[in-house]
């Protein structure tokens, strides 16, 4: 992980809750008033455990920020440094930006590309072609992205750099 | 290579270059895109979004379990329909946002040391139900919307009370960034002129190296912009052609309407198929009313044209013709201001009776619908008769009627 170089930069929030070293003036009265509203839902949970399944819905709650900060972001990151150094820098922007796009729309379309939802009995549910919409969305992405870095090579063309 | 933004290490910072680092620490990450102001601008957005899906999603919640001092109105016929398609257009347009302003912060995750003080440690442990319950609100939503149930809680209670869960840790969260994200947020106001001339500079030198601030949250908007223009198809007709992940399109199911329950699902089959079908008027009325399918159709028939807004986010306008529910209750010789609960055949769910209250009972446009585009019923949509009312959840639409209790 050293080949991810470091910057002398620090994060953007590591002086302190809110950047500045001092917590502010809202910060206590917000943890009192935001924990009591957890609180609230906790207690919710607690309270209609036949139909919350307290300990299953608290393993999708924790799982979830679990799974995105263990496993999801150290993808983003490592798919992020690879584009960075693979992609000429000209692409690099539009390319990144299609990366994007095309991976959040691709991971929104999963249960109705994989229509997990889908019965026998209900054919108003999930009614299209979901792989195909999926394919001509990120197709109109990445052309996109190609149009942008044709009108950059355009421009730097026209304008030679001195 | 890249040169680092010219900001001058704080002094504690080289300091803390302890023996004892981790490998991987807030400082290995290189991209200038994890920066406050972009944390700001994703944060600001997404909290809009998250207050705009918990108003609409509470408000969803008292329709269908109405306390005492709330009360629903039957107009305007179409509020239900924006106020829900909202709900979920603005989880679906949050998803993009979430996930950038995780990857903007995602440096912080691996600060060194992991607490620094009480103040931190309590800003950091409040983050667990907020990116936890963010995640969950928005995965549970989606799966939701396409019928996909890979656990054994039910959604919407869960949905309901996590709902509380993640807007405590969002109000935390913004007690805490509160200061930095006003600070973000002023000084572009202020310095416009000078902001304009050194980020114009920044933004072109960046731009060689990839994506420039700008960019990053242009392909976040962009990136919500298309997830909306691809599903609000399911409710915005015109836009049905795009719609190309919408769960539901708005003319595809039995007479061109959309089914959420189908018969089979409700195990109403039989009983709805049964010559001997009644519906029953009773509960404090002064005379007690059963009617067959035939007498219901030689009563007085009126036409309303209405949408069918499911919670889910679909819907879709039809038009319907059966006999009103004021007319019955009149019939059946119901105090005046008085409210109803509609029963269907179906034995078993949580939907399997709605209320109608005072106003909506008395409505000239709430009906016992037996036809749908000028045909009976298809069974999936409640043949022989269901109830269909002005700015009512789609569940609360109830199908297969059988039975009204005045109260």
């Amino acid at each position: 992980m050293t080949t991810l170089h470091s910057t002398t930069r620090g994060p953007p929030e590591s002086d302190g809750p809110d950047g500045h070293g001092s917590p502010g003036r809202l910060f206590w009265p917000a943890v009192a008033l935001g924990w009591a509203v957890t609180a609230v839902g906790v207690w919710g949970m607690i309270s209609d455990a036949a139909r919350t399944q307290p300990g299953e819905s608290a393993r999708f709650v924790l799982g979830a920020a679990a799974v995105h900060d263990l496993l999801l972001a150290p993808v983003v990151v490592l798919v992020g440094w690879a584009l960075a150094r693979a992609v000429p820098a000209r692409a690099r922007g539009p390319v990144q930006a299609a990366v994007m796009v095309s991976a959040v729309v691709a991971l929104f379309s999963l249960p109705f590309v994989r229509g997990y939802g889908r019965g026998p009995t209900n054919p108003s549910l999930l009614p299209r072609n979901y792989g195909a919409g999926l394919a001509v969305i990120v197709a109109v992405v990445w052309v996109t992205a190609a149009l942008a870095i044709t009108l950059r090579w355009w421009k730097a063309r026209a304008r030679p750099q001195p | 290579m890249r040169t680092p933004p010219g900001e001058p290490v704080p002094a504690s910072e080289s300091v803390r270059r302890a023996p004892l680092r981790p490998p991987v620490t807030s400082e290995s990450f290189a991209s200038p895109l994890h920066d406050r102001r972009a944390a700001a601008w994703l944060g600001l957005s997404l909290g809009i979004a998250f207050t705009t899906c918990f108003a609409t999603g509470l408000l969803s919640h008292v329709i269908q379990h109405p306390p005492g001092w709330f009360s629903w109105p039957s107009r305007p016929a179409g509020l239900y329909r924006i106020t829900q398609g909202l709900h979920v257009a603005t989880g679906i347009a949050a998803i993009p946002l979430l996930l950038t302003k995780l990857w903007v912060v995602y440096p912080s995750f691996w600060t060194w040391p992991p607490v620094r003080s009480a103040t931190h440690a309590v800003d950091r442990i409040s983050l667990v139900p907020l990116v936890g319950g963010s995640l969950f609100m928005l995965f549970s939503g989606v799966a939701n919307i396409a019928h996909w149930y890979p656990w054994h809680f039910s959604f919407p209670v869960t949905h309901f009370w996590v709902a509380w869960i993640t807007i405590g840790g969002l109000v935390t969260h913004i007690g805490a960034k509160l200061p930095v994200t006003a600070d973000v947020l002023r000084r572009r106001g202020r310095g416009a002129g000078v902001e304009a001339g050194s980020g114009g500079r920044s933004e072109s030198a960046a731009a060689g190296d990839g994506l420039s601030r700008r960019g990053l949250l242009g392909a976040a908007f962009a990136a919500s912009g298309v997830l909306t223009l691809v599903t609000l198809g399911q409710t915005v007709r015109r836009l049905d052609r795009l719609g190309l992940l919408a769960p539901r399109r708005p003319r595809t199911g039995p007479q061109g309407l959309p089914v959420n329950k189908t018969a089979i699902g409700a195990r109403v089959i039989a009983a709805a198929n049964d010559p001997a079908f009644r519906l029953v008027v009773g509960g404090q009325v002064r005379r007690r009313l059963s009617l067959s399918v035939d007498d219901l159709r030689a009563l007085p028939q009126h036409e309303a044209t209405l949408p069918i807004s499911c919670v889910e986010g679909w819907s879709s306008t039809a038009t319907w013709r059966g006999v009103r529910v004021r007319d019955l209750l009149e019939m059946a010789g119901a105090r005046a201001g008085a409210t109803v609960r509609v029963e269907s055949l179906q034995k078993r769910g949580g939907y399997r009776a709605s209320t109608l209250n005072e106003q909506h009972a008395a409505d000239v446009d709430t009906l016992l619908a037996l036809d749908l585009f000028d045909q009976p019923l298809h069974i999936d949509h409640g043949f022989p008769v269901r109830l269909i009312g002005p700015n009512r959840p789609g569940v609360m639409q109830t199908k297969w009627v059988t039975r009204l209790v005045v109260r």
